[in-house]
C-alpha cells in the first residue's frame, strides 16, 4: 500500500517537474515548480525527514515560488522561438549524467551508519534534544554561519542590481479581514516553529521563512510597503542577524578558546539566542529579497 | 471505543477523497474560469476538513485534534480568500471599468 503511494508520489515528482521545465507559460512554470516543491517535502516526509520537509515546504516551495513569481510578472512573456537544440541537449545530458553519477554514488556508498551514532553520542552535550537542530547550532555550526552569509550576499547582489520595487494592486475588501487572522497566526507560528526546534523539527530557517511569508501577504495587501523607513528597518535586521552570529562566534573564541564551541552547560541559552536572531533576520532578508530594495530618488 | 473511531474515521477519509476527486473533475471539465473555481473552492475545503477529521478519528488524541482542525481552518479560510482574489481579477480582466 505504502509503496503504491511511494511510486505514485515519484511519478508525480518527475511529471511535475517535467510541466515546470516544459510549460511555455512562465505562471503555468512556476505553478508547476511549487506543486514539485510540495510534492519533494511530501517524499521527504516518507523517507523520516520532517525538518528537511518542512524548509522545502516553506522556503523551496513557498517563499522561492513567490520569489519566481514576482519575476515572471516582471520579465516579458516567453518568445516564440525555444533556445538552440545544442543547448537543450547540453544541459539534459549534463542532467542525466548528474543524475546517473548521483544513483551510482548513493548506490555504492558504503552506508552512512557513521553519523548517527556520532550525532546521538554527542546530543546529550549539545544543549537540544532534536539531532538535526544539535548538528545544524552546534556541532556544524560554522556551515550554519556560512549560510546566513550566502544568505546576506545574495541580498547584497539584489541590492546592486536594485530591481523595481513590484506593486500590489487593490486586492477588495476581502484581504483586510483575512490578513487580520492570518498574520497573527504566522507570528505565533514562527515563534512555536522557533520554540520546538529545541526538541522537535523546526528551527530558525523555518520559523524565519514563516514570519517572512506574513510579512509578503501584508506587502500584497498593501500595508508593509517599502517605504524608507521600513527598508532602514529591514537592513538593520538583515544586518543584526549575521552580526550577532558572528560576534557569538568571537565570544566562544574568547570564552573557550575555540571558535564557534560553546561554555559547558550554557549550550542551550546560546544556541536559543542565536537562533531566535537568525529567525528575525532571516525574515528581514527574505522580506528585502522579494521587495528588490530600490535605491534612494536622485535629489 | 477506538475500533469504532477508527472506522469512522477511515469513513470520513474516504467521503473527503471522494469531494477532492469531484472537485478535480470539476476543474476538469467545467467550460469557464468563474465555475471551475466554485467547483473547487467548496469541495476542497469541504474534502480537506472531512480528511483532517477523519485522520484525528483515527489518531484519537486530542493534541493532534487541535492541529488538524487548526490546518482545516487554515486551508479552508485562505481557499476562500484565494478564490475570491482569483474570480475578481478574472471578472476586472474580462470588463474593464
Amino acid at each position: 500500500m505504502s509503496m503504491a503511494f511511494d511510486i505514485l508520489l515519484a511519478l508525480g515528482i518527475v511529471f511535475t517537474a517535467g510541466t515546470a521545465l516544459g510549460l511555455r507559460d512562465r505562471i503555468a512554470s512556476v505553478t508547476g515548480f511549487v506543486i514539485t516543491g510540495l510534492l519533494i517535502a511530501l517524499s521527504f516526509v516518507r523517507l523520516g525527514a520532517p525538518d528537511v520537509a518542512l524548509a522545502e515546504a516553506a522556503i523551496g516551495a513557498g517563499l522561492t515560488g513567490a520569489l519566481l513569481l514576482r519575476s515572471a510578472l516582471r520579465l516579458k512573456p516567453a518568445e516564440g522561438s525555444k533556445s538552440p537544440a545544442l543547448q537543450r541537449f547540453l544541459a539534459a545530458s549534463i542532467a542525466t549524467g548528474l543524475s546517473c553519477a548521483l544513483a551510482w554514488a548513493v548506490y555504492t556508498a558504503p552506508g552512512t551508519a557513521l553519523y548517527p551514532a556520532l550525532v546521538s553520542e554527542g546530543l546529550a552535550k549539545s544543549g537540544v534534544d532534536n539531532p538535526v537542530t544539535a548538528v545544524l547550532l552546534n556541532f556544524r555550526v560554522w556551515d550554519t554561519l556560512l549560510e546566513i552569509v550566502v544568505l546576506f550576499a545574495a541580498l547584497v547582489l539584489v541590492r546592486i542590481i536594485a530591481p523595481a520595487v513590484p506593486q500590489p494592486e487593490a486586492l477588495g475588501e476581502l484581504m483586510l479581514p483575512f490578513m487580520r487572522v492570518i498574520i497573527p497566526v504566522c507570528v505565533f507560528l514562527s515563534g512555536h516553529l522557533l520554540w520546538q526546534g529545541a526538541t522537535v523539527p523546526g528551527g530558525a530557517f523555518q520559523a524565519g521563512a514563516m514570519l517572512a511569508g506574513g510579512f509578503l501577504v501584508l506587502f500584497m495587501g498593501g500595508l508593509a510597503l517599502p517605504t524608507p523607513r521600513v527598508m532602514a528597518f529591514g537592513k538593520a535586521l538583515a544586518l543584526a542577524g549575521l552580526a550577532i552570529f558572528a560576534l557569538a562566534a568571537l565570544a566562544t573564541e574568547a570564552l573557550t578558546g575555540t571558535l564557534l564551541f560553546y561554555p559547558d552547560g550554557d549550550e542551550k541559552i546560546w544556541i536559543i539566542a542565536i537562533e531566535s536572531a537568525l529567525t528575525l533576520s532571516i525574515a528581514a532578508m527574505l522580506y528585502l529579497l522579494f521587495c528588490g530594495m530600490p535605491r534612494r530618488p536622485a535629489k | 471505543m477506538s475500533a469504532v473511531l477508527y472506522v469512522i474515521g477511515l469513513g470520513l477519509m474516504t467521503c473527503g477523497v471522494v469531494l477532492l476527486l469531484i472537485a478535480a473533475l470539476g476543474v476538469w471539465s467545467l467550460p469557464s474560469a468563474v465555475s471551475r473555481l466554485h467547483a473547487l473552492t467548496k469541495a476542497d475545503s469541504a474534502g480537506l476538513s472531512l480528511i483532517a477529521l477523519g485522520a484525528a478519528c483515527v489518531n484519537g488524541r486530542l493534541d493532534a485534534l487541535l492541529a488538524l482542525v487548526l490546518c482545516a481552518v487554515l486551508v479552508a479560510l485562505s481557499g476562500a480568500t484565494m478564490g475570491h482574489l482569483i474570480a475578481r481579477s478574472h471578472v476586472s480582466e474580462d470588463e474593464p471599468e
